[in-house]
């Protein structure tokens, strides 16, 4: 069963809907109201407030916490900064994505890092011979995400510091309205926002502050559905959806390298031994096979398709995270849609996927199955660049 | 300063030896370097007290490879096989006492005193043994067969493996599927009814590993130690260890003792040498380690170099050292009350199979025997010169004294362990006190120290199904390691430890491959 987080005395009064669900262990709200749509709007248009708890964290200190992290991840992280933040994922030894999430420098050798699973055993095992110590601190420290463009006026009210002068993925110890806090300017929804982590023990006192300060920015809660759609938006890939970890995958194909997830990016290859360097070196000089891409389907097709049956098209409104093929022009299988949604500020259909290199040229025309009275259809669809949305403020 | 070799192997003992040996004899140019002073690691004599020597921390010298002998010509380095391996004597405290011949005609007077059917129980054990043998004899003496990456002469030789096994008939086939898991005790209670040959024949199973006689699995390390049966060495270790040094030297191979290695190089995944303490650098393409594979791999290689998932298999193997060495210094042969006027050259203590499997319990929880099952060698009984004229030297293998003992090893708890190991003497030869000259006892902690075995383990970790089939992990199991020009080559390669030299050669014969 379940377990509630630290502010689940806050949340459990607001969500009336009763639409809970269990993320890692713990009840979270999927949306407070019966429809998510106001609380999308709310991350868009004003400020939400979304209990990120169970996202897992650990902190990592020691002499050697950096070189261990750099041994770990495919960045180097004795370049990042004490009050800096940076995404990044880990791969096991064949040069294949175990997990992704955020390392926070937040002093000289100590270092937080998020991820989507239980990582600790995977952690200690890459540790030997460094002196480091980690901590799940999962449980020890609540998680709040405040996200959409009134957040920054909404904490700049009640913080002892300048919210201006922390830049996107900056991080920074303060006190909001009196309780002490790390606030990072990072978050899921590809917008201007922040998150707040806190003592477990200071959690109700942190919502309440927020909740009140929020009052005049019309920050709403929200829920995973209405975040699910903002991530989308943002094209995040999310583990266990967009790709699975390799230590779950009962078969190769099943497998993703960070070139096959867009996160090329973030490998840094040059530099001391990390954990799947050889492979990734390999690939790179290769050419991965697969490419992750963003799909924008074609609203007309969809809704002809529709039509067909003498039906009205639907709407995605819910994210949907079962695997859709996508085909080449000959109905030739050429990869998968691993998660999409209508976008309700773009009026798109969106779905991000992974499709064979020759077919990743923005533009190309792929066709994507949808299923309508039980049968498949395929409708076309256009390889787009991702973000899909990708608002200045994000990083003002 | 450094120097350019062919080869450098790292460890002098009998297997390091042995693969310096072959590829010498094929033209390389070889060093073995050792950071002991001596040659032979634990198959060497040490004196242990003015004028007692030892030869050698291992025993049984009756499992060296015949073919190993011919291909490097021992014998004309000075080794010499006795006729007969010298039978383990097993004195009881009310009874005769059981003297424990191989061939069961020589043994059969011994046994019927116990049994008089367990005398032909012992003669067809003997049959079955012998006609099993050529399938057990072929894994051991050749690599492993291959199971990762298979190519057309793998699947060959996996199917020549099987044809063999089929060969013997189905009863046979199905016979040695039955009784490799099982656990030695329950298979001899199958073959034989005295109490005292049970645990004569069940012995070797549980020596030296983390391992009683009820354990399921124990049954293969009997099956392992009947079947590499070949002939005793003269001299014991010692003297193998001398003729494989001549050998090696007369090929050529430079030996250099006092040269700890300090670290292996690597880069780019291919090795280019090692360096020694003193600062001296030995360049090599090929770089054999004889040495425990953790020591190798988790102690000589920069930690950041090792795949992850290759260093947690390492982690995982098993290797917790269940053995205190006693060295007894003795100035005559003490008198086993069951026959007084008899000294035998081996003796092993435990009378019953249950006695082994209570001297094994304790260890599982990190403590020792309360009564511990010795396997005693005086090697002056062969060679009266590795101590004053008339004395005596027993070397003691001491079961079950864990690694890990919980609290951890101190001269009080060595002392208290060693008082434990005379009580069991003393029943069996009252007074052994009043010859005892000198002692010394070594914990598996000090083994570890002074020999560089991981876990004070003597087999270079431990012999159960799972590290014999695959040994010590998947990603070196045939002598190759995940770095290019860098091989295993001692005991904790297939086929396991104990003094065969079966490794050493196997994996000379793979460098030669390379």
């Amino acid at each position: 069963m379940p377990i509630p987080t630290p502010f689940h005395s806050r949340t459990s009064e607001l969500c009336y809907s009763l639409a809970w669900k269990d993320w890692a262990g713990y009840y979270t709200v999927s949306s407070y109201d019966t429809s998510h749509e106001s609380e999308y709007y709310a991350l868009r248009h004003s400020a939400g407030l979304i209990d990120m708890t169970p996202l897992f964290k650990y902190e990592v200190h020691g002499p050697d916490a950096a070189a261990f992290l750099s041994r770990m991840t495919v960045k180097d992280l004795h370049k990042l900064k004490v009050g800096r933040v940076t995404y990044l994922c880990w791969c096991d030894d064949d040069g294949k994505v175990i997990d992704d999430g955020t390392v926070s420098c937040l002093d000289e050798n100590y270092f937080r890092v998020t991820a989507a699973e239980p990582s600790l055993s995977w952690f200690d095992r890459q540790s030997r011979g460094y002196d480091v110590t980690i901590e799940d601190s999962t449980a020890r420290i609540a998680t709040l995400s405040l996200q959409g463009p009134t957040s920054r006026d909404l904490l700049s009210g009640v913080v002892n510091t300048d919210m201006e002068a922390l830049r996107f993925f900056g991080v920074v110890r303060c006190r909001l309205d009196g309780t002490e806090v790390w606030i990072s300017r990072t978050g899921y929804t590809g917008d201007l926002g922040y998150e707040i982590w806190v003592d477990s023990n200071h959690a109700e006192r942190l919502y309440d502050s927020v909740m009140a300060a929020g009052q005049p920015y019309d920050l709403l809660p929200c829920g995973l559905d209405a975040m699910d759609v903002t991530r989308i938006e943002a094209g995040f890939i999310m583990n266990g959806v967009d790709y699975h970890s390799a230590n779950h995958c009962l078969i190769e194909e099943q497998k993703s390298s960070p070139y096959e997830l867009g996160l090329g990016w973030a490998v840094q290859l040059d530099r001391e031994t990390f954990t799947g360097q050889a492979a990734l070196r390999k690939e790179k000089a290769a050419g991965s096979k697969r490419t992750f891409v963003g799909l924008d389907v074609d609203w007309a097709e969809v809704e002809a398709a529709f039509d067909k049956f003498g039906l009205p098209p639907e709407l995605p409104a819910h994210g949907w995270r079962d695997g859709r093929p996508v085909y080449d022009d000959n109905q030739n299988w050429i990869g998968q849609a691993t998660s999409g949604v209508w976008s309700p500020t773009l009026k798109k259909n969106l779905a991000l996927a992974q499709v064979a290199t020759p077919f990743a040229k923005v533009g190309t025309r792929v066709q994507f199955e949808i299923t309508v009275e039980n049968r498949r259809q395929v409708v076309g669809a256009t390889v787009v660049t991702t973000p899909f949305f990708n608002p200045p403020r994000k990083r003002s | 300063m450094s120097s350019r070799y062919d080869v450098v192997v790292i460890g002098a003992g009998h297997n390091g030896l042995t693969t310096a040996a072959y590829l010498a004899k094929t033209g390389k140019k070889v060093v073995v370097v050792d950071g002991r002073d001596t040659v032979g690691g634990l198959a060497t004599g040490e004196e242990f007290h003015p004028g007692y020597r030892t030869a050698g921390v291992l025993h049984d010298t009756t499992k060296v490879r015949k073919w190993v002998i011919d291909d490097l010509e021992l014998r004309k380095h000075g080794l010499e096989t006795r006729k007969a391996a010298p039978p383990a004597f097993i004195p009881q405290v009310d009874g005769p006492g059981y003297l424990h011949f191989r061939d069961p005609r020589a043994a059969q007077k011994e046994i019927e005193a116990h049994s008089q059917q367990d005398a032909e129980s012992y003669r067809q054990y003997r049959a079955f043994l012998r006609k099993i043998s050529p399938i057990f004899q072929s894994l051991f003496d050749e690599p492993p067969a291959a199971t990762e990456n298979l190519g057309i002469a793998d699947f060959w030789d996996l199917g020549k493996r099987a044809l063999s096994l089929r060969m013997l008939g189905k009863t046979d086939m199905m016979e040695i599927f039955r009784i490799v898991p099982m656990c030695v005790a329950d298979w001899v209670n199958e073959w034989f009814e005295s109490e005292i040959l049970r645990v004569a024949v069940a012995g070797p199973a549980i020596f030296n590993t983390m391992t009683g006689p009820w354990s399921p699995g124990s049954n293969l390390n009997l099956l392992m130690s009947e079947i590499l049966f070949e002939s005793a060495v003269a001299g014991g270790p010692a003297a193998l260890t001398s003729a494989l040094e001549k050998a090696a030297r007369a090929q050529g191979v430079e030996i250099r003792t006092g040269a700890a290695v300090t670290h292996i190089k690597v880069a780019e995944g291919k090795v280019e040498g090692v360096s020694l303490a003193n600062g001296e650098a030995l360049e090599a393409d090929q770089v054999a380690a004889s040495c425990h594979p953790k020591h190798l791999f988790l102690d000589l290689l920069p930690t950041r170099a090792l795949p992850i998932q290759f260093e947690q298999n390492l982690l995982n193997y098993r290797s917790r050292g269940v053995v205190a060495k006693i060295n007894l210094a003795l100035n005559g042969y003490p008198q086993f009350r069951c026959r007084p006027d008899f000294q035998p050259e081996i003796v092993r203590t435990g009378e019953h199979i249950d006695d082994l499997e209570r001297a094994f319990d304790p260890a599982k929880y990190r403590m020792f025997s309360v009564v511990p099952v010795l396997v005693i060698w005086a090697p002056t009984v062969e060679n009266p010169s590795l101590a004053p004229s008339g004395h005596h030297v027993f070397s003691i293998q001491a079961h079950f004294a864990p690694y890990d003992l919980e609290g951890g090893w101190s001269d009080a708890r060595k002392e208290e362990f060693f008082e434990a190991a005379m009580s069991v003497l003393n029943g069996y030869a009252p007074g052994i006190e009043q010859y005892i000259v000198a002692a010394e006892v070594s914990s598996p902690v000090d083994l570890e120290d002074r020999y560089g075995v991981t876990g004070g383990h003597l087999h270079h970790g431990e012999h159960a199904i799972d590290q014999l089939v695959v040994r010590p992990v998947p990603e070196c199991s045939r002598y190759r390691t995940p770095f290019e020009g860098l091989f295993l080559c001692g005991s904790g390669s297939h086929p396991g430890g104990g003094i065969t030299c079966a490794p050493g050669a196997l994996a000379a014969r793979a460098m030669q491959g390379d």
